[in-house]
């Protein structure tokens, strides 16, 4: 079901579906996608809750807003106000890097994170392009580069309805706002990600081309403890284009000890 | 009507090359150029602004980035050549991309020291640039007008401010101590142009007094000058024509056929700007959530048209100049057609006050350029300026 919650004076659109331990689900830069088959193999298992960021949904993004560690703060008490504990931690792509600064900054209510193909750190040099730059190629070299099966991928957007284009629009605009410049990375946050102190699994699609398996190796090897799965015929959505496989790895990794 | 003179100082060598890779911006890299050419080019250009002042013309130059349509990369940088080769040409910058600048300081120093330089003669433009230069400028689209508008209110407190320093803490510029040297002539700053293709432009431009300009469509124009008239009514103000700006392409001949031939070389600037990579022409947040659901609706490469008088739609990359002309792109012909054209297109928008006269396109030689300049300067020009006393008379 859809709803909404204020939350530190942000009214906050939540996708919940499912009982259980409670998950909380950061989406991609593209968005939520509910009505594909990943969300109802999670909710089987979980109480998933997804929040869209703001901007991806019905409302524009207050202008003080405009930093992805005013969406970490904002997640973590999003947390703290739906009373979530011993809860799974789970972010994709932009919603990965958006856990990942949760996750530096407080993990109490938190018993395991889940980083699918995500942005966020800086890993090689100046002149290294760590995470393809989304919006300098075209479309169709964004879609090759996003999904092992680009067909999957593609949506006509000429027969949605205009709210949806409005939100997608809106939502386009909240990515570039939080991700332009550094380009969908924190400088710093590399250097902080040795204070995630929850076990953590990095998902990866084996034929991601935004953010390749090496990247996902630097995350690895940052956070104390981590484990890295790589999931084939997947790119950089894998729980959109492999959900029975992704939703397998997750679940073996949140209901192990 | 005051007539401006403008070129690009485009570096038409190498358009074939950005034809051929479908792109003449942002990523077409400069093995394509030569120095020693543009080195010529550059300064014939200036040579053709020089002109501009011994035939009574005012002048306005811009600027670009990452092009071969556009070598100026520093609108001051051209003016303050410009106004040492000048003695009584006002000279408007249309302008500086406040948004894209990272120090809106600086800009306010640049201009008053144009102002200083030149006598009072700046006209200062503070535009919100094209979409393709968020892309070299690596300024962040979704916040571009809100920086542009914090800009825009620097710039002007800087320039008209005299007992500083002051300090700035906004969102996007902190400064602990402005106070810049030289001051403007002009008071309290000199006259400020913004430029857009929207009514909302207009209508904000309306709420500061600002000169409103756009370009090379009449269609898209006489909706943003009737909301700038509108929402000066509404503030109490009558906006004269001395708000409203259009650029065109002007091909001027002693015969019809050698004004048209001109206007079709000068035009194949405008033919070749939209030619840009698609990735580049609407970054996300720089055209409002409205225009980008019409945008997808439309499907993609579908919004690249405008059109013309009877409603037709016109493709710029290949339209021919009599299509041109229906669009209010060119004018062109003798001297009185090309007066003709331009007193009509007049009264249809209500009255300008500027006409932003593009008279260089790149393949256009310097002869035909000098002539062009000759004979709008001096056969079309000051009957244009008689205009606005015929327009005002005829409301008195």
């Amino acid at each position: 079901m859809s709803r909404a919650i204020s939350v530190a004076g942000v009214s906050l659109e939540l996708e919940e579906r499912g009982e259980g331990r409670p998950l909380l689900f950061l989406h991609p830069g593209e968005g939520l996608e509910p009505r594909r088959e990943w969300f109802d193999l999670l909710a089987r298992c979980y109480r998933v809750i997804a929040p869209l960021h703001p901007g991806w949904g019905n409302s524009a993004v207050p202008n003080w807003l405009s930093t992805v560690d005013d969406l970490a703060y904002l997640y973590l008490d999003l947390a703290a106000t739906l009373m979530v504990e011993n809860a799974v931690l789970v972010g994709a792509c932009f919603g990965g890097w958006v856990a990942a600064e949760m996750a530096v900054r407080d993990t109490r209510q938190f018993a395991k994170l889940v980083l699918v193909d995500p942005l966020g750190i800086k890993v090689g040099g100046v002149l290294d392009r760590d995470i393809a730059d989304m919006h300098a190629i075209p479309r169709e070299e964004y879609m090759r580069l996003a999904w092992a099966d680009a067909a999957k991928g593609e949506r006509d957007l000429t027969e949605l309805p205009e709210i949806e284009l409005a939100a997608i629009a809106r939502g386009r605009e909240a990515f570039a706002l939080f991700g332009w410049k550094p380009y969908m990375h924190n400088p710093r946050l590399k250097r902080w990600l040795h204070r995630i102190d929850v076990p953590t699994l990095l998902l990866w699609g084996e034929r991601d081309g935004i953010v390749s398996t090496s990247y996902g190796e630097a995350w690895r090897a940052e956070i104390p403890g981590a484990r890295m799965e790589v999931i084939p015929d997947a790119g950089h959505f894998p729980h959109w284009e492999r959900p029975q496989d992704f939703a397998e790895r997750l679940v073996h990794f949140v209901d192990s000890n | 009507m005051r007539c401006w003179y403008f070129s690009e100082m485009a570096y038409h060598p190498a358009w074939e090359a950005g034809l051929q890779r479908g792109t003449l911006r942002v990523v077409l890299p400069s093995s394509n150029f030569d120095p020693p050419t543009a080195h010529g080019l550059l300064n014939r250009y200036l040579d053709e602004f020089a002109l501009c002042d011994e035939v009574g013309l005012d002048i306005m130059v811009n600027e670009h980035h990452s092009t071969v349509t556009c070598m100026t990369v520093s609108a001051p940088m051209a003016l303050a050549i410009i106004a040492r080769e000048t003695r009584r040409a006002r000279l408007l910058s249309l302008g500086t991309p406040i948004a894209n600048r990272p120090d809106p300081v600086r800009v306010a120093e640049e201009m008053a020291w144009l102002d200083v330089l030149s006598g009072g003669r700046l006209e200062m433009g503070l535009v919100k640039g094209a979409p393709y230069e968020i892309q070299p400028a690596n300024s962040n689209p979704a916040t571009l007008m809100r920086r542009y508008w914090e800009a825009h209110d620097l710039i002007l407190k800087a320039m008209s401010t005299h007992d500083g320093p002051f300090n700035w803490e906004g969102e996007f510029f902190q400064y602990r101590s402005v106070n810049i040297w030289p001051k403007p002539v002009q008071k309290p700053t000199p006259r400020v142009w913004m430029t857009g293709m929207s009514e909302g432009t207009g209508t904000l431009a309306a709420e500061r007094g600002h000169v409103v300009g756009t370009l090379l469509s009449g269609g898209t124009a006489k909706p943003m000058y009737d909301a700038y008239r509108k929402r000066a009514r509404e503030l109490g103000w009558e906006a004269g024509p001395d708000r409203m700006a259009y650029a065109a392409v002007v091909g001027v001949g002693a015969t019809r056929a050698e004004g048209l031939r001109r206007a079709d070389q000068i035009a194949d600037y405008v033919r070749t700007a939209p030619v840009v990579a698609e990735q580049f022409t609407n970054p996300p947040g720089y055209n409002s959530i409205a225009a980008n659901v019409a945008i997808m609706k439309a499907g993609p490469r579908a919004h690249r048209i405008v059109k013309d008088r009877q409603g037709n739609t016109i493709d710029h990359r290949k339209a021919t100049v009599q299509q041109f002309m229906d669009t209010d792109t060119v004018f062109a012909g003798t001297p009185d057609d090309v007066f003709n054209q331009i007193r009509l297109f007049n009264d249809r928008m209500g009255g300008i006050g500027h006409l932003l006269f593009f008279g260089q396109g790149g393949f256009l030689d310097h002869n035909d350029a000098v002539e062009n300049i000759r004979l709008f300067g001096r056969e079309v020009a000051p009957r244009l300026q008689e205009l606005d006393a015929q327009t005002v008379a005829a409301a008195d």
